[in-house]
């Protein structure tokens, strides 16, 4: 039987006449990896902060593991690990330290406390001679690993990451994605909050988009995808274009349109080939194109992502909405 | 097993705050050292004097006795009495500096000149005519002694008001004790008939200056000052911790990430107040040690009523710092708040400077103080030996601002919750 880690039914929260979550319902699965999507001030951080009891709603009912996080706060927050954005150690002391006061709070000592303590060392991959060392001389991927390793000290059931992944580079962004899925296998439901959509699409079982308080979509990416029906454009860089060849294209079953365009990054003329089917589409293209003896220079497919489905769904892209505030 | 959970919890807690202080050396030095900084710095320049001390008060004296004069139509030149109290000047341990002339500021070799430059703090004109005067040579046509007072000038530095009365008092109670000695061997010179009179006229009233026994040993400053300084725990460490430890952590995350641990905020508040009152304790010893191993200190030492009296003193402070580390926007906020109390608040609690030489309105501002009443109650115990009965004002004042302040600090704190 399914059973929801975390039941969210018509949370609303206001601050003073400020609507930041307007009626919010939504349930995560136990083992799911959800995702919370939205830009800046869409109010994911209000809501994931009272998931984990740090503000009240205005009204509306919140359940973590079964328990209604107002009646029965210690319980829920003994089923919760909360890791957040920025990073929340103290910088004066080790990661062993770090993770022995926070394993305190959560009720360890002893040598349970010792043993946790070891085997979350080992997750975020320090060595002895790091591990000494206080946390203000780590570099930012290392503080990430033991900012997840301290919530994840009393081994909780229900994980909720707020932007993991913040203000890492890439090669970082994928070690920790890496562990994030791991903790996925393990059984444990996440809960994921991100403006990047790539990582949602990368990372996410189900999303849902917040915008300006409201849930405005809610699926798998899949879905998500599928249901905007947007189209796919192709775009090709060819030693030259010639009208045969745009004729040629557009005879393609599943083409919709084909012309050519000046690609501006490039400072290339290019054919741009727009159709909804573009897995299908792609071979044939080049099978067409190197038939009528023209050499291909670079080819580019664009996807449709969960950003499109944000802008058809809004109007607005989320990198605008993050430069207004 | 719950209650063995929150005790870990809080002295988790106290233990990661203390730890904060240990390993930030700015946040030592503020916290610790800078109350001792304050007591070897006020210490070492007066804190060893007793009562009496006048060798590093520098006199100039012009000495003018020496100069011809004409009494009574004949020239004179005597200046016996004159050099008499030069030489008494310098026996009484004064620095003095011998000048022909007082002369201007702008004269090199004049008082007036030393005086400007601050290389004497008073000069003393003795007049030409001093031993003439007080050997009685003014005559009439009788050859009956004319009475003619001896008139001195002293001069002092005005732009050092306190120095200058200190040297003053210190000149004029030496020109009394001079006057006095004079005055025995004058009567001695009078007819014996008339030598009672004589006495009781030229010294109607006599005073003594005796220090009271107020401690069953000598004392000096410092002794005053070593408790005194206690009061000055409270607002550094004591107050200043505590007006940073939340907001501090609030700045940081950490508190948020406490809240939402399965932690009671009451626990929160617990390791904080245990984190602070260690402190202030570990602040005392520090300067309680230092005034023995520094300035050899002579103290009683009534440790329970010691305890007891800095626990409820450091209530109020943490109390202070609790309202104003909820209340703060941020940690720079919160310390810049605690400074400005701190800074101002140490020169009214009577720990450096008697409330006594203040004006009415701001000794009733630091008697109102509860830093004011630990420092009374440290300087009555550890100097005075005064029984713990002698100092239950102070304690039951501290006990109930100590809880009031605190319940506010606990109020604010609550309402901080509301914020996060």
């Amino acid at each position: 039987m399914n059973f929801d880690d975390i039941e969210v039914n018509s949370i609303t929260k206001h601050f003073e006449d400020t609507v930041a979550v307007d009626d919010v319902s939504m349930n995560v699965a136990r083992g799911e990896l959800f995702g919370l999507l939205g830009p800046n001030g869409a109010g994911k951080s209000t809501l994931t902060k009272m998931l984990c009891g740090m503000i009240n709603p205005t009204s509306g009912t919140i359940k973590v593991g079964g328990f209604n996080i107002q009646d029965e706060p210690m319980n829920v927050r003994e089923l919760l690990g909360v890791v957040p954005q920025d990073i929340v150690l103290y910088d004066y002391m080790n990661a062993r330290e770090n993770l022995a006061f926070f394993g305190k709070l959560y009720g360890l000592s002893g040598g349970k406390l010792k043993n946790r303590i070891e085997e979350l060392l080992k997750f975020t991959q320090l060595d002895e001679k790091a591990v000494r060392r206080h946390i203000s001389t780590y570099s930012g991927g290392m503080k990430r690993r033991v900012n997840i390793a301290a919530a994840l000290l009393h081994e909780p059931q229900v994980i909720l990451l707020d932007e993991p992944t913040a203000g890492l580079d890439p090669k970082n962004k994928l070690a920790l994605w890496e562990i994030i899925q791991a903790l996925h296998k393990e059984g444990r439901t996440i809960m994921l909050t991100t403006h990047m959509m790539d990582e949602a699409e990368e990372l996410c079982s189900q999303v849902a988009i917040m915008d300006r308080g409201r849930i405005i979509a809610l699926g798998s990416p899949h879905q998500l995808i599928k249901k905007v029906k947007m189209e796919n454009t192709i775009t090709v860089v060819p030693d030259k274009i010639t009208l045969k060849l745009i004729e040629a294209v557009k005879e393609i079953s599943g083409v919709k349109r084909s012309y050519r365009a000046y690609d501006e990054n490039e400072e290339v003329e290019a054919l741009k080939i727009i159709t909804r089917r573009a897995e299908d589409v792609l071979p044939e293209v080049v099978s067409v194109i190197s038939s009528v003896g023209i050499k291909i220079l670079s080819i580019e497919l664009s996807r449709v992502t969960l950003e499109d489905v944000f802008i058809l769904l809004t109007g607005r892209s989320l990198r605008e909405e993050e430069g207004q505030l | 097993m719950k209650l063995k959970r929150t005790i870990n919890q809080v002295f988790a807690i106290a233990k990661t705050d203390f730890l904060g202080i240990g390993r930030n050396k700015t946040a030592i030095f503020f916290t610790l050292i800078f109350p001792l900084f304050f007591l070897m710095i006020i210490g070492f320049t007066f804190g060893t004097q007793g009562t009496g001390e006048t060798g590093r008060i520098q006199v100039g004296t012009v000495n003018l006795d020496a100069k011809t004069i004409y009494v009574n139509g004949t020239a004179s030149q005597n200046s016996t009495i004159g050099d008499a109290l030069v030489q008494a000047l310098k026996d009484v341990n004064f620095t003095v500096y011998e000048y022909d002339a007082y002369g201007d500021k702008d004269t090199n070799g004049t008082a007036a000149y030393d005086i400007s430059r601050e290389q004497i703090k008073i000069a003393v004109v003795m007049p030409a005519n001093f031993t003439e005067t007080l050997s009685f040579q003014y005559t009439d046509s009788l050859g009956m002694p004319i009475p003619t007072k001896a008139h001195f000038d002293i001069y002092t530095d005005p732009s050092d008001p306190t120095g200058s009365i200190i040297a003053q008092q210190s000149i004029l109670g030496f020109i009394s004790g001079f006057i006095r000695e004079y005055q025995k061997i004058a009567i001695d010179q009078i007819p014996e008939s008339l030598q009672g009179y004589a006495e009781v006229l030229a010294d109607p009233i006599t005073v003594s200056t005796i220090e009271a026994d107020v401690s069953g040993r000598p004392l000096r400053w410092i002794d005053y000052m070593v408790p005194g300084t206690l009061g000055l725990v409270l607002l550094w460490s004591g107050l200043n911790h505590a007006s940073v430890s939340i907001a501090s952590e609030r700045t940081k995350g950490t508190f948020q990430r406490m809240i939402i641990a399965p932690v009671s905020p009451v626990t929160v508040l617990a390791g904080k107040v245990v984190s602070c009152l260690a402190i202030v304790y570990l602040s005392a010893a520090i300067m309680l040690a230092s005034g023995i191993l520094l300035f050899q200190v002579n103290l009683y030492w009534n440790i329970p009523a010691i305890v007891l009296s800095i626990f409820l003193g450091a209530l109020s402070a943490i109390g202070l710092g609790l309202i104003i580390s909820s209340l703060a926007k941020n940690e720079e906020a919160a310390n810049s708040v605690a400074v400005l109390i701190s800074v101002p608040l140490q020169f009214f609690i009577g720990a450096f400077f008697p409330l006594s030489i203040m004006p009415q309105s701001a000794q009733i501002f630091g008697e109102a103080l509860p830093f004011t009443k630990l420092v009374n109650a440290m300087q009555g115990i550890m100097t005075k030996n005064l029984p713990f009965e002698a100092i239950m004002p102070e304690i039951v004042y501290m006990s109930i601002s100590g809880v009031i302040l605190f319940a506010l600090g606990v109020v604010a704190y609550r309402l901080s919750l509301k914020r996060l």
